[in-house]
């Protein structure tokens, strides 16, 4: 088989412009995974440079770059773009291929997840997060990751894909092999496991189609009133399957840590608890201040961008959290303002591969706070975290997450909060 | 005051909506921005402004009544 996405050796790059940085590898003693991204700022490396390691790629280090890349898809294609570079790998829908073949999918999807479409299942959204916190609160304490961060997006899943609630479990593995195995052999089993169980639920949905988006999908028709072809839905359903679970669970993870460490937005969240508004501003800003993504692109034909020679099928990463501390843009963005009123941070994208999920994702994070903070109110992080727990790569994040809690505090404020339904 | 969208920008981040539901809406099948009346209610410029701020696609614009240029978005 011929390659035809690989990059060039970096002959184009100029010496001044490389710098040895490896997005998958975290210091020893380094908490949080974000911070070897920071590191580069304050290193004061070039905003445009290049990295021999992962099959080599370019870094695009400030916001007006960034936006570039997710905007100008002429240039920055979304079409084949692993890093370390992997042929063949699949065209996940609508994700991995360039308008306007994109808006088919896209337009597809995107009915199911405006705001109208969330705010209906917003009384779900708040059932399974309580149906999980109920299940450890008692005991005072809990590893965030396995016990909430990982079953929750996965429970929306099933619930999204109308499937039983029975099945998170068979899922939690199908998803945990995918983003955290590293043997190459249990990858390929894994992804073949995965389509088998898609290839399955969109056949019953054929049969028997439901309120949800598994059967929509199935049951969509292209301009000729054609089903679309098979292996577009199943990349479709291998796409949300993906995208809407690591993301998730890790950035609940950093805002779960976050808390745990700062009584004071604690106290913020918990004043704010029967005010929607100020409490989605606040969720706001923490998504600003952890995006955990660094997306991929890959360069369509040697071009010129701002004086640096491109060559086609270089990467380039895009790393959010850069791009949402920087200065020309964000007022004090090293400061956390649960208030902030201007607020243009890039976690999910902009440009035609906004995150589609962006609305969901949010009032995710949002039920789950609610939820937790009326049943532990104050919570900590708790002394035996396990070393070597972080991870980095195109989602940043935590393997463990240990939290700890006074159970006779929380129970006293769940009291009080029944209460105050009852009234 | 007026408010104006530019569809080709809007890409249904639904941050408008979030900050001033009274204005901007979104709409259920391409999931891109709705603006009922471009003409601001009085007391709502302020969250109409905010709201033009927030647009991570810089898509939204306030116009004088008049038809003068006004502000545009942050970017």
């Amino acid at each position: 088989m011929t390659l035809k996405f690989q990059p060039s050796p970096p002959d184009h790059v100029p010496a001044d412009r490389m710098v040895d940085f490896d997005m998958f590898h975290i210091p020893e003693g380094v908490s949080d995974p974000a911070e070897i991204w920071h590191d580069l700022v304050r290193r004061g490396v070039p905003e445009i440079f290049y990295t021999p390691h992962n099959g080599g790629h370019w870094v695009f280090l400030n916001y007006a770059d960034i936006v570039e890349g997710y905007r100008n898809y002429s240039i920055f294609s979304t079409y084949q773009t692993p890093v370390p570079p992997i042929e063949p790998f699949p065209v996940v829908q609508p994700q991995g291929v360039d308008p306007p073949e994109h808006n088919v999918f896209r337009r597809l999807l995107a009915p199911m997840f405006t705001p109208t479409a969330v705010r209906g299942m917003t009384a779900e959204l708040e059932r399974r997060a309580a149906v999980l916190i109920d299940r450890f609160v008692a005991r005072g304490e809990c590893d965030f990751i396995t016990d909430f961060a990982e079953r929750y997006p996965t429970a929306l899943f099933l619930y999204l894909f109308g499937l039983p609630e029975e099945r998170l479990d068979e899922f939690l593995v199908l998803a945990n092999t995918f983003f955290r195995s590293t043997d190459p052999a249990a990858r390929a089993q894994n992804i073949t496991e995965i389509y088998a169980v898609l290839d399955a639920l969109f056949r019953e949905k054929e049969r028997n189609p439901g309120g949800d988006i598994a059967s929509a999908i199935v049951a969509a028709r292209d301009a000729e009133g054609r089903q679309h072809p098979w292996e577009d839905i199943l990349n479709c359903g291998f796409l949300l399957f993906v995208a809407g679970l690591d993301t998730v669970t890790n950035t609940m993870a950093y805002i779960w840590r976050y808390l745990a460490t700062t009584p004071a937005a604690r106290k913020h969240f918990r004043d704010r608890l029967d005010d929607p508004d100020a409490f989605l501003l606040g969720i706001e800003e923490l998504m600003r201040i952890n995006a955990v993504s660094n997306l991929f692109r890959r360069v369509t034909h040697d071009c010129e961008y701002k004086g640096v020679q491109l060559r086609r099928n270089d990467r380039v990463i895009l790393p959010n959290t850069v791009a949402n501390r920087d200065p020309r843009v964000f007022k004090d963005p090293q400061v956390i303002d649960l208030d902030r009123e201007v607020n243009v941070h890039l976690t999910f994208g902009v440009g035609p591969h906004r995150c589609i999920g962006s609305v969901l994702a949010k009032r995710e994070v949002m039920a789950s706070l609610q939820q937790w903070l009326r049943r532990i109110p104050e919570f900590t992080l708790a002394e035996n975290q396990p070393a070597g727990s972080v991870f980095g790569g195109s989602v940043m994040g935590f393997t463990a997450l240990r939290l700890h809690w006074d159970v006779a505090t929380g129970k006293a404020a769940a009291d009080q909060s029944s209460t105050i339904e009852r009234m | 005051m007026r408010v104006i969208a530019n569809h080709d920008l809007c890409q249904g981040h639904a941050r408008c909506e979030d900050l001033c539901p009274e204005v901007f809406a979104t709409d259920a099948v391409e999931g891109k921005v709705v603006i009922a009346d471009p003409e601001v209610p009085a007391g709502l410029e302020d969250k109409v402004r905010l709201a033009v701020r927030n647009c991570p696609e810089g898509a939204l614009r306030v116009a004088r009544s008049d038809g003068a240029a006004g502000e545009g978005a942050g970017q």
